[in-house]
């Protein structure tokens, strides 16, 4: 490829400048949208990496079943021996109970219903690891045995977000009828249900739901240092079914590594953006048949041209190169301002989302999007420019030369 | 614009046959996105508010105040409904009947597997038949409940498969809920609806014995059937009304809901609608680009006739006889294209939707093309083919008969 084939397909673009034009256009409008697309998905993918590396693989949780978001169904929990008798199987380090109840939030006169926690102080490490290093944002921790504090999600510090009013450390706020000081909250977790949680000590909520004493919808647990935490989960899940007089594929609960929840959850994100990004392709598809019909009629155009480059002793390869150049660079610059607005678009989708609690959605640039997307498009342009081109190079001189 | 400019123009695009085609296609191929997409979304939208839809329009439901999705309808809301409730509802002027409703989570088992899911009672006395009635309950084998039955349930059509417990369950057969034995007395008729065909039906009576000991002082759902469905609204509101005075709640502090299922349905469809609007979009993209296309063909396509709208004017041809001519070739280009999309999209809708139905054995995997989707597909492509044409054919039409006849090719 030489540098004057280069310089004469670019001169021919230019000659047809409205018609490049348009076709990098289409092409741009495609590699946009999946640049977006794309990012959004990556992000997605680190923050559940992200997550799953800060809280290690050593970790484990047991859950009731039952209907709705779960834990929060009643009829279904374990009590304070499941959780004791779990404790001292081979391999658990330790195991944290925790409660879950949804109960009436009142502040300053206005109502909400949100998910409330309680647990024992034991828990504030355990969390702080399953939840990538996310502690205290303001205040401190409730301590054991403490009654009437509490600590909000996030959310709460903010006007209009869950309350009208902010809630501020030392405010007081209802719960289910009773008062409770606000010694701390929580950092951002990046989802609007989890920002908007409530958390008390588990002597607390003992005393407020007298009934639901010992029942825990929820329980946390860590493995010893290098015990394999996928074989454990098994192991609880045996012998806890057989305590609980339940036969195999009968269980009340499951048992989970946090790393296989968060890789389902990861998993189901990617299978959606994965479909978005499909649909966004056919566009792609479109556009390469637009770079086709612009070179087809440019093939057309030239044909006389071709004749004159033929019967000087260009050769067929030669022909081929200079459309394919031509081609493959309305590729390339549709594929580089489409990732700019791609960039912009994704930035604007990142503001939008974080301003509506889920700032987990969080694209990611890396490198390799950016190169993959300029090679995609450079690949469907010159791709789409390959037919159109073998044509123009098959002409016979002297039928070209005699072409009106 | 008339006969002589229209074949005209097709006579153009056959002279540029490759061309018109790869232009077609482009936007065919957007057009069969759109309406695959759009007629999938359709279909599977029906087929999901279907399975709400089965509620009459004049009934209504109460339900105290609570986080949502947290255990079954009314399971931990810090205030429940009182039982007394529905009697006090019931004397509130425009209502046949209000009754309460208890619903227990639990587990089922039959055939040596379990299941979780939700038992709902069937009130008892003379508001049973009221309650069959509204809900149109039948069965399909076996009878319903009667009073006093304390350990027979009725159970929904999807338990006659082999889905939920492995082999069907029949009339006669005991199960095992929340570990106390149950016999089937009778199979409901096939609703459509996953809500009803898998819900298990137990006398009141009972369910609050066995599941509450005996306390049924908290109530889960109170269900209303109003006299006129035209005066549901006002009825709601004398309702609220009377709940403010009862449960002692100001005006816009109500620690309840009343709520019609047509808000439900409403609530849902909106989402639904949303993503499928998302969707949309982003297929709409590829038909914007086959606009792109279009433009592209028609302004190449006047540079290449400059010299024939240079004969055409100074022969007597007006701009806008012209401008007609461009105008036509881009709107039919957009208009064929948009024809055989629609016939592809239709046909890739209902394969995939087949497809998807043996592939993952759901019904709600629906297509659903109406005609307006269809209609609106094809004017959609004729307004994209004619817009995009719009610059080029005003270009042409402005062309100086006498430079045009000039320029060289």
């Amino acid at each position: 490829m030489k540098s004057d084939e280069i310089t004469y397909a670019l001169k021919n673009l230019m000659h047809r400048r409205l018609r490049s034009f348009l076709s990098v256009v289409s092409i741009l409008i495609g590699i946009t949208a999946i640049f977006a697309l794309i990012s959004f998905g990556l992000g997605i993918q680190n923050y559940v990496t992200e997550l799953g590396e800060e809280a290690g693989t050593d970790k484990l949780y047991i859950q009731a079943k039952g209907i709705g978001v779960p834990g929060t169904d009643e009829n279904f929990f374990f009590t304070r021996s499941d959780i004791e008798f779990v404790d001292k199987i081979k391999g658990v380090r330790k195991i944290v109970g925790m409660y879950v109840s949804t109960p009436e939030i009142k502040f300053d006169g206005e109502i909400e219903y949100r998910f409330l926690a309680g647990w024992n102080a034991d828990m504030h490490e355990f969390i702080n690891e399953l939840f990538g290093g996310i502690g205290i944002d303001k205040g401190r921790h409730f301590k054991d045995g403490e009654l009437d504090a509490v600590v909000l999600g996030y959310n709460y510090q903010f006007e209009d977000k869950i309350f009208k009013r902010k809630v501020r450390l030392g405010d007081k706020i209802s719960i289910d009828g009773k008062e409770f000081e606000v010694v701390g909250f929580y950092e951002e977790v990046g989802n609007a249900q989890d920002d908007s949680n409530i958390y008390i000590s588990d002597d607390a909520f003992e005393i407020m739901y007298p009934k639901k004493k010992d029942k825990f919808g929820y329980a946390m647990l860590q493995a010893d240092a290098g015990v394999e935490p996928g074989g454990l989960a098994e192991k609880i899940e045996d012998k806890l079914r057989k305590r609980r007089g339940q036969e195999e594929g009968k269980e009340d609960f499951f048992v989970q590594t946090f790393e296989d929840a968060l890789e389902i959850f990861g998993n189901i994100f990617t299978i959606i953006n994965g479909v978005l990004v499909l649909i966004a392709l056919v566009s792609l598809v479109v556009a390469a048949v637009n770079i086709m019909n612009t070179m087809y009629t440019a093939v057309i155009e030239r044909t006389k041209e071709i004749g004159v480059m033929k019967s000087i002793g260009a050769k067929n390869t030669d022909i081929l190169t200079v459309f394919m150049i031509e081609s493959g660079f309305l590729g390339t610059v549709g594929g580089i301002v489409g990732i700019i607005f791609g960039y912009i678009i994704s930035k604007i989708g990142e503001y939008a989302a974080a301003a509506g609690g889920y700032s987990f959605l969080k694209p990611v640039f890396p490198w390799y999007l950016t190169a993959g997307c300029i090679l995609f498009a450079f690949v469907v342009g010159a791709g789409s420019g390959f037919l159109p081109a073998l044509q123009a190079s098959k002409l016979k001189p002297v039928d070209a030369l005699r072409y009106e | 614009m008339n006969i002589e400019h229209f074949r005209l123009s097709v006579d153009n695009l056959k002279d540029r046959k490759l061309r018109s085609w790869l232009t077609m296609l482009g936007i065919f191929i957007g057009i069969a996105a759109v309406i695959s997409l759009i007629g999938l979304g359709e279909g599977l939208r029906s087929a999901i508010v279907g399975q709400f839809g089965f509620l009459g329009t004049d009934v209504l439901s109460i339900q105290a105040s609570g986080y949502d999705l947290a255990g079954p309808p009314g399971q931990g809301a810090p205030n429940p409904l009182s039982d007394d409730l529905a009697e006090k509802i019931e004397s509130v002027r425009g209502i046949e009947a209000a009754f309460n409703r208890y619903i227990e989570s639990g587990t089922m088992e039959f055939n040596d597997r379990l299941q979780i899911g939700f038992a709902g009672s069937i009130p008892e006395g003379e508001n049973r038949k009221i309650f069959e009635e509204m809900l149109n309950l039948n069965v399909q084998k076996g009878r319903m409940l009667k009073d006093g039955e304390n350990s027979r349930i009725v159970l929904g059509s999807d338990f006659t498969g082999d889905e939920i417990f492995g082999k069907p369950i029949k009339v006669g057969n005991r199960v095992i809920i929340n570990d106390l034995k149950f016999e089937v007395v009778g199979i409901l008729e096939k609703k459509g609806s996953f809500l009803f065909d898998s819900i298990i039906l137990i006398n009141e009576g009972a369910l609050i014995e066995k599941f509450r000991d005996g306390d049924g002082s908290e109530v889960n759902i109170i269900a209303v059937k109003v006299e006129n469905e035209n005066e549901i609204k006002l009825v709601a509101e004398s309702i609220e009304k009377l709940l403010r005075k009862e449960r002692d709640v100001d005006k816009g502090e109500e620690d309840f809901e009343v709520s019609t299922p047509q808000q439900a349905l409403d609530s849902l469809n909106s989402v639904l609608f949303g993503i499928q609007l998302f969707v949309t979009i982003i297929a709409v993209i590829s038909l914007l680009v086959g606009g792109i296309g279009i433009m592209n063909t028609m302004y190449t396509s006047v540079v290449e006739r400059t010299k024939e709208i240079g004969i055409m004017k100074s022969i007597g041809a007006k701009n806008s006889t012209i401008f007609s001519l461009f105008f036509i070739e881009s709107g039919l280009l957009g208009m064929v294209g948009g024809t055989i999309g629609i016939i592809i999209g239709v046909t890739v809708a209902y394969g995939s939707a087949a497809l998807g139905r043996i592939a993952l054995g759901s019904e709600l995997i629906q297509a659903e093309i109406s005609l307006t989707l269809i209609i609106g597909a094809l004017i959609f492509s004729f307004v994209i083919g004619t817009f995009f044409g719009v610059l080029p054919a005003i270009q042409a039409s402005k062309l100086q008969p006498v430079e045009s006849l000039r320029s060289v090719q």
